[in-house]
């Protein structure tokens, strides 16, 4: 397997992986680690996939540490 | 400002912004189509696939450079601010053309093989020692993710969520996609198109992005307004300086920046930086007895800095003086939050 194709299947991955979390946290997790989002629109939401998708770690940690919080 | 965020949350003003940006895309997709129909027909008549997507990368490209120049354009002429205030929609609309020319260019060249066209891409050319047959897509590629970042962070939930600093390092990025882009056009245009006219409109683009940030730069380390500094209490300016319902920026070389506002005969000064976005606060004006940042409209009493129920930002307040109609800024900031009583400005005798 080339280092191309490595690349591609590694993005690929990381991408489908995103693309659930994406799913799972603008339906919950979004209003957890920020108030202001609770009762926005599905607008808002739908807005919000691309990033989470892409930034998934990040926000996967910060949505536990607020899982964590008594 | 909302309690509740919102997909987007329109005004008169965005949506006028956002079908002039609609009707300027437009016109200058037809435009760049019409115009290479009519120079390259013939024998060297280009493709439509080919003229859709070079229309698109030309509209992108022109689009980011707009873009690139409005800040700098803002810093040095203060009419050029309405251009600031919905920037982030031209730079959603900017990496919307970039997609779409990605997607035409890599479905077009890459999209009929028997590898995927991403690993077309990515293995078809790795002549990067070469200029004349670099693989400028690769470069285009990386850019292209980066404008992707931006746009899917523009909302406001990701500048709290990641906090102002890292938001404002990640779009900072704009420069790095900027280089690269410059560097896909530029190895792009020498391998395909060798006309001289669309070098030097790049040359040009670069000269006045560049041109442009270091003279908005220049003017703002030589700023008359930067105040002489005696002690804690610093003479920043005359009363008269000061637009009643403006602000006027005073900058400190090792120091945050003052906004200093006069709100009917009262002179106030609170941090120029606004808590939303690192907005210059100083170039706002003052709306309904609040202080109104120029980019996303957040407001702040100028007596107090904090921002107007239910919201709850606070600004750092600092204390003026006026001795002789000059006016005097005491540089210790106070507290987010701290009331500080407006100097008065006593009215000139004219009689």
């Amino acid at each position: 397997m080339s280092f191309a194709e490595t690349l591609v299947l590694l993005a690929a991955l990381y991408a489908g992986a995103g693309l659930l979390f994406a799913m799972a946290f603008v339906w919950g997790g979004v209003a957890r680690i920020d108030p202001a989002a609770r009762g926005s629109s599905v607008m808002f939401r739908l807005l919000m996939v691309p990033g989470s998708a892409a930034l998934w770690p990040i926000l996967m940690l910060k949505w536990t540490q607020v899982k964590g919080r008594p | 400002m909302s309690v509740k965020y919102q997909a987007v949350q329109w005004s008169p003003y965005k949506r006028r912004y956002d079908l002039c940006l609609a009707i300027g895309v437009g016109a200058f997709l037809i435009t760049f189509i019409v115009v290479s129909k009519l120079a390259w027909s013939g024998s060297n008549a280009i493709g439509d696939e080919v003229l859709l997507l070079r229309a698109l990368g030309a509209t992108a490209i022109v689009l980011l450079h707009l873009i690139l120049c409005i800040g700098p354009l803002c810093r040095l002429d203060r009419r050029f601010l309405p251009l600031l205030y919905n920037r982030r929609h031209l730079g959603v609309v900017m990496f919307l053309l970039a997609l779409l020319h990605g997607v035409v260019a890599i479905g077009y060249y890459h999209g009929f093989g028997n590898v995927t066209p991403l690993n077309s891409l990515l293995d078809g050319n790795t002549q990067y020692r070469s200029i004349s047959a670099f693989p400028f897509e690769t470069l285009g590629l990386i850019s292209l993710i980066i404008l992707f970042l931006m746009a899917a962070t523009s909302h406001d939930f990701w500048l709290k969520s990641l906090s102002p600093a890292v938001w404002k390092s990640l779009h900072m990025l704009v420069y790095v996609a900027y280089v690269l882009l410059v560097m896909h056009v530029a190895l792009g245009t020498l391998q395909a198109e060798r006309h001289p006219v669309l070098a030097m409109l790049l040359t040009l683009g670069v000269i006045v992005v560049s041109a442009l940030h270091l003279i908005a730069g220049r003017k703002e380390t030589r700023d008359p307004g930067r105040a002489q500094r005696t002690g804690v209490w610093v003479e920043v300016c005359g009363v008269d300086d000061v637009a009643p319902d403006r602000g006027k920026v005073v900058d400190f070389p090792d120091r945050e920046r003052v906004a200093i506002f006069r709100n009917g005969r009262g002179l106030s000064a609170i941090s120029n930086v606004c808590a939303h976005q690192g907005g210059p606060l100083g170039e706002g004006k003052i709306i309904g007895g609040c202080v109104t940042c120029p980019w996303h409209g957040y407001q702040y009493r100028p007596e107090d800095g904090c921002a107007p129920a239910p919201f709850t930002e606070k600004l750092a307040t600092y204390e003026l003086k006026i001795e002789n109609r000059r006016v005097w800024l005491n540089i210790e900031p106070m507290s987010p939050g701290t009331p500080v009583e407006p100097a008065i400005v006593e009215e000139v005798d004219r009689g």
